[in-house]
């Protein structure tokens, strides 16, 4: 399939030329696309920011949200229709910052949905303001004398948390990340994929080049069933790396472990009437009144 | 110095001890100035990880008795909804700044005021008032920042600013003066320390017999006495005229030159302004509509304020409506052709 099915043909992109936005946006298209993923099998959730437009550039079915709650709908979504493909995308500020509540709980729940964070440690949309994972000493119009803030850390967040899939991605590799993102796309149960990504415009510190210089790969001796090696990894400064942290494919999925109605994979629009439980229902109903 | 700058200025200068905000357009110069200035003044700045950490954080300095603020827009106001309900419970003074952009959700960031409702009548839960000022001007702006923080002071509630992106990115001369002519009660309530002292609590939780009610009956009370003693309006060109606009903020300054277009016209126009939207100027209004008038309320949202200003004018003259929701501005000659129409209609049916 050609990553073109999701294309929107010309449209006006509201980024800056140059943004990593562009892309992660092509690199997951061409990830559904390979994976034979129709559009109309797909759902992009998405809460607010320049990352948070992404789905507006999206042939499919887009939902945009509030500010940080791009994981709440995403989970109803997936719950209501669990035959579609579920994707909340959004960027450090809205998932981490004023999502961050809603990150924690949504790796708890483990929803078989795909969380991908565009992480390019500054806020975008609102002009360069320090976001939750601006590196210390980062200096802003805001942040006049540097972040003195320890920068949130999701992948050991989410390690901490045994999420099911936990991975860290580079926009600027493009190959690397596609494989990352269609692992977590196939893999059941919530998988985060963080990717690092310049803001040509607001961050010149963490720029392409400093990417490059700043992150590896784990090799195959790195084994992702190992949380506490995972946790340390996620933690690791001097150079960070990139790929699959940790899987657990171990965990029932939140739609397992609900009722009946999720466990076929059967949308709920899709379930027979029951005229019988609904008129045993109302005279229950009915009876109570009296 | 922009509206949102100015304004950030007049804050500093009125004391204010701690601000607290998130990044939202069309307002982020607000936060990058306080960030600068309060660090020079030794005082607190943070930026927050959401709206909601910024009302609780302004809920709790303002429990030590310090003077703290939030600004944002629309939406994150919308957030702060809860915060502000809590701290009307517990009578808490606050200022809070809403540079309003279009909604409802997520909007635009062009210049609205169709948040008058959410300001004027509560916005979040229970029965309780914001004063809610809404200057037209930048001088105006500036000056209602040291009343906004006395008024908070002194009624121990929550005061908000209600201006637009357009007044937001704005250049105007201004002159920032430190006023505060009131005598301001003291802060026996703060929680300040309890040595030497019994229990001071902040709470908006009151399960005991009555003690809920009460506490509505008090807040009614102040609410009462605000309503007769801090009304601010600006009446122009009224006494004479035929048709009198009510418009405040931006919508006002268009109104006025909108007045004056039509006195050049010969159509004898006025204007009221409100600058307190509530306590809203019902008695002013409703004195100008004893003798029949034509009363057109004109507003940048589908129709807010025209609610008050019927109930003010009370079915003694008609009171229309006219505006544009989500950022789309009307101009003098919009207001005026609207004026026009109007002694147009009314002289053909006499």
């Amino acid at each position: 399939m050609n990553k073109e099915i999701f294309d929107m043909g010309r449209i006006d992109i509201a980024w800056c030329p140059g943004c990593g936005n562009y892309a992660i946006l092509k690199t997951l298209k061409q990830a559904l696309a390979e994976l034979e993923i129709l559009p109309a099998n797909l759902v992009v959730v998405s809460g607010i920011g320049q990352a948070a437009k992404a789905p507006h550039y999206f042939k499919t079915n887009v939902f945009n949200g509030l500010h940080g709650r791009a994981l709440g709908p995403a989970v109803a979504i997936k719950a209501a229709n669990p035959s579609l493909v579920v994707i909340a995308e959004s960027g450090d500020g809205d998932m981490y910052g004023e999502g961050g509540n809603h990150f924690l709980h949504t790796i708890r729940r483990n929803p078989d949905i795909t969380n991908i964070v565009h992480n390019n440690m500054v806020y975008g949309l609102t002009k360069g303001q320090a976001s939750p994972t601006s590196p210390i000493g980062f200096k802003t119009p805001v942040q006049v004398n540097g972040v003195f803030l320890e920068p949130f850390n999701p992948l050991a967040v989410a390690i901490a948390l045994d999420a099911s899939f936990v991975a860290r991605a580079f926009a600027g590799d493009i190959e690397q990340t596609k494989e990352i993102i269609k692992k977590a796309i196939t893999h059941k149960g919530y998988a985060l994929v963080d990717i690092f990504q310049p803001c040509v415009t607001y961050n010149k510190l963490n720029t392409n080049q400093w990417f490059k210089d700043n992150t590896y790969y784990l090799d195959d001796s790195h084994d992702p069933h190992n949380r506490i090696e995972a946790f340390k990894k996620a933690i690791e400064t001097y150079k960070l790396p990139l790929g699959i942290f940790y899987v657990n494919e171990d965990k029932k999925t939140f739609e397992e472990n609900v009722g009946e109605l999720t466990k076929s994979n059967k949308p709920l629009f899709e379930y027979e009437l029951d005229m019988k439980k609904l008129s045993d229902s109302i005279e229950r109903f009915k009876s109570v009144s009296k | 110095m922009s509206g949102n700058e100015a304004m950030a200025e007049a804050a500093v200068l009125a004391g204010l001890d701690a601000y607290f905000g998130y990044p939202i357009t069309p307002q982020n110069e607000v936060t990058a100035y306080m960030s600068q200035r309060m660090a020079e003044e030794g005082r607190v700045f943070i930026q927050c990880e959401s709206e909601l950490a910024a009302i609780n954080m302004v809920f709790g300095a303002s429990a030590t008795g310090k003077r703290a603020m939030t600004s944002s827009s629309s939406p994150g106001i919308s957030l702060m909804q809860e915060g502000i309900s809590y701290m009307a419970g517990a009578q808490l003074p606050a200022v809070v700044v809403n540079v309003m952009r279009g909604g409802p959700g997520l909007g635009n960031i062009a210049p609205s005021q169709s948040d008058y409702f959410q300001a004027t009548k509560g916005g979040g839960h229970g029965d309780y008032r914001n004063i809610a000022l809404g200057p037209a001007t930048l001088q105006e702006l500036v000056d209602c920042m040291p009343l906004a923080f006395d008024l908070a002071d002194q009624y121990r509630m929550t005061v908000m600013l209600l201006i637009d992106g357009l007044t937001g990115q704005m250049m105007e001369p201004v002159i920032l003066e430190k006023k505060s002519g009131r005598k301001l009660p003291p802060k026996d309530w703060a929680l300040t320390g309890a040595e030497n002292r019994g229990q001071r609590i902040v709470r908006s939780l009151l399960l005991g017999n009555g003690a809920l009610e009460n506490l509505n009956y008090q807040l009614q009370k102040k609410y009462r006495h605000i309503e007769k003693n801090e009304v601010i309006c600006e009446q122009y060109k009224v006494d004479d005229a035929d048709i009198i606009l009510v418009a405040y903020g931006i919508a006002a300054r268009i109104s006025r030159a909108a007045v004056d277009m039509a006195r050049e016209n010969g159509i004898k126009a006025g204007l009221i302004r409100p600058v307190t939207l509530w306590p809203f100027p019902s008695e002013v209004i409703n004195k100008a509509a004893e003798n029949f008038r034509i009363f057109l309320t004109f507003e940048l949202s589908c129709g807010q304020m025209v609610e008050d200003v019927r109930l003010a004018v009370a079915a003694k003259s008609p009171v229309l409506f006219y505006g544009r929701p989500a950022g789309g501005i009307p101009t003098v000659e919009d207001v005026f052709e609207q004026i026009r129409q109007l002694t147009f209609k009314e002289k053909v049916e006499k």
